[in-house]
């Protein structure tokens, strides 16, 4: 029996990132992909993973959804006017999405990280700390840059859509 | 035998005497944020006139007119929602309410005594600052779907501010984390029966309640909707009910961070006197905080926005990282020279 929780979450987060894509407004496509990031966070919290939670809410709706917003709002097509269709690169992006999720993947299995344990309500901020810092620093730092492709997305995003 | 359905009646009764549901509907949930909100928006009239020596609210009750605030209340909650016609309605209406939801959400995490807390979450406090980031992008929403130019103006202030504060904030708030061990507000809060952290988190408390103010918007950090430049700024087209709730949402913050300073630095429900004490002490210094927040919009001017994402880059973030390093050495000792 699945919990019917995660059913309605992860029913938003598929709603959410379907509508993302197929909005004809870009700020609503904005707003739906922050419903997705919920969604996701909610994911985590039924993990009980409150803290990846809470940070996923800070920095994916605080920061990149805030970002795609702003420069849509600032260098996007005007309200209401239709985006334009882009088959090649749509393919290309399908390819590029695709591998890194390939990779994400294969890094996110069970043999990926061996000796781990799930951090969860009993969970003691020093060991996560080490854990973190010692065990997983480089990939922590990589994952900091996805502000930075956040920033370039939202302008490349705005700019091709003005061509 | 047949087990009977439980009696509806006495299902409702049940739930609605439990503990739970007495502390969402009642204390320190919806009624009391309701009603603290309307009082918060008539101390911040009354102590900002006292100090520009004017009278301030007067004759809607023998009290001081303390009742202006519900008078008020009850004018824009009857007033008729005009929507302007090029406006975008869905966000239009929900950017306001969501805000308020949110608010409201954030008091349900503070500890105001062992036993009045709603849900106990282990991380507390990363939790609390991860919905307060969701504001901005409400406020931005909120601008853009009014489809006119002030609202949008203060939209994306709203937008630069938070780049401005919001680094600093996260990180002011790691020395307290850093000295308690824990991110859960009520650890935080037993981790200072040996001494408030407002000692040796002077520094950190201070950027605090900065960069905690730049986040309610409140003077002298209130460029979003600023009066006399872009006349309220974001909340411009918002009609009765809606200026309400999108009023209402910046009160309810304010008392949210006030409880969150008390309980992060001024020990939360700690004090002299019995433990049923505890909610007399939180409250006590959640309206010192309060009373203070108010007094600086009376004390100081407007800052610029450039002043402020200047300050924000440079002093905060600067002074929040020296106040980690302090906190280091306060922990591990510090190094014999």
């Amino acid at each position: 029996m699945t919990d019917p929780a995660f059913l309605v979450v992860a029913a938003v987060t598929i709603i959410g990132a379907i509508m993302a894509i197929e909005a004809r407004d870009l700020v609503y496509g904005a707003a739906a992909l922050g419903i997705s990031f919920l969604g996701i966070a909610g994911l985590f919290i039924l993990l009980d993973a409150t803290y990846v939670a809470a940070f996923q809410i800070s920095v994916y709706i605080g920061a990149v959804v805030v970002l795609i917003l702003f420069t849509v709002m600032l260098v996007g097509p005007a309200k209401g006017e239709a985006p334009m269709e882009h088959k090649r690169a749509s393919l290309f992006a399908a390819v590029l999405v695709s591998m890194f999720l390939g990779i994400g993947g294969s890094l996110a299995s069970a043999n990926a990280f061996p000796g781990v344990e799930v951090c969860g309500s009993g969970c003691d901020l020093q060991i996560l700390s080490q854990t973190l810092l010692n065990n997983y620093g480089t990939q922590l730092e990589l994952l900091s840059f996805v502000l930075v492709a956040a920033v370039i997305g939202a302008l490349t995003l705005a700019k091709t859509e003005k061509a | 035998m047949v087990d009977l359905p439980p009696d509806p009646i006495q299902m409702t009764i049940a739930m609605i005497t439990s503990p739970l549901f007495l502390k969402v509907a009642i204390f320190p949930g919806l009624t009391s944020i309701g009603i603290i909100a309307a009082i918060l928006t008539w101390l911040d009239r009354k102590i900002t006139a006292r100090v520009q020596l004017r009278i301030g609210p007067q004759y809607v009750s023998p009290f001081g007119g303390i009742l202006q605030s519900f008078a008020d209340l009850i004018k824009l909650a009857f007033k008729e929602l005009i929507i302007p016609e090029k406006a975008d309605r869905f966000f239009f209406i929900l950017a306001p309410v969501f805000g308020l939801v949110l608010g409201a959400g954030l008091i349900a995490l503070i500890p105001f005594s062992p036993e009045t807390l709603i849900s106990n979450v282990e991380v507390g406090l990363p939790v609390f600052l991860a919905f307060v980031t969701l504001s901005p992008t409400l406020v931005l929403l909120a601008g853009w779907s009014a489809n006119s130019k002030y609202p949008f103006i203060g939209g994306l202030r709203s937008l630069f501010q938070q780049t401005g504060y919001e680094i600093p904030l996260w990180l002011s708030s790691i020395g307290v984390v850093m000295l308690a061990g824990s991110f859960n507000l009520t650890k935080i809060v037993q981790a200072q029966s040996t001494g408030w952290f407002i000692l040796p988190q002077l520094l950190g408390a201070i950027i605090f309640l900065v960069t905690s103010v730049a986040e309610q918007e409140r003077i002298p950090f209130d460029l979003p909707e600023a009066e006399p430049e872009i006349i309220m700024g974001w909340q411009a087209e918002y009609p009765g009910f809606l200026f309400l709730a999108a009023q209402g949402a910046g009160f309810v913050k304010l008392y949210a961070f006030s409880a969150l300073f008390a309980t992060i630095y001024l020990g939360g429900y700690l004090g002299p006197g019995p433990q049923f004490l505890g909610l007399f002490w939180s409250l006590f210094k959640t309206t010192i905080m309060i009373v203070l927040v108010i007094l600086l919009r009376g004390a100081f001017g407007r800052v610029r926005l450039d002043q402020l994402l200047k300050y924000g880059w440079t002093l905060l973030l600067g002074l929040a990282i020296i106040n980690i390093a302090i906190t280091y050495f306060l922990i591990e000792g510090f190094p014999a020279i």
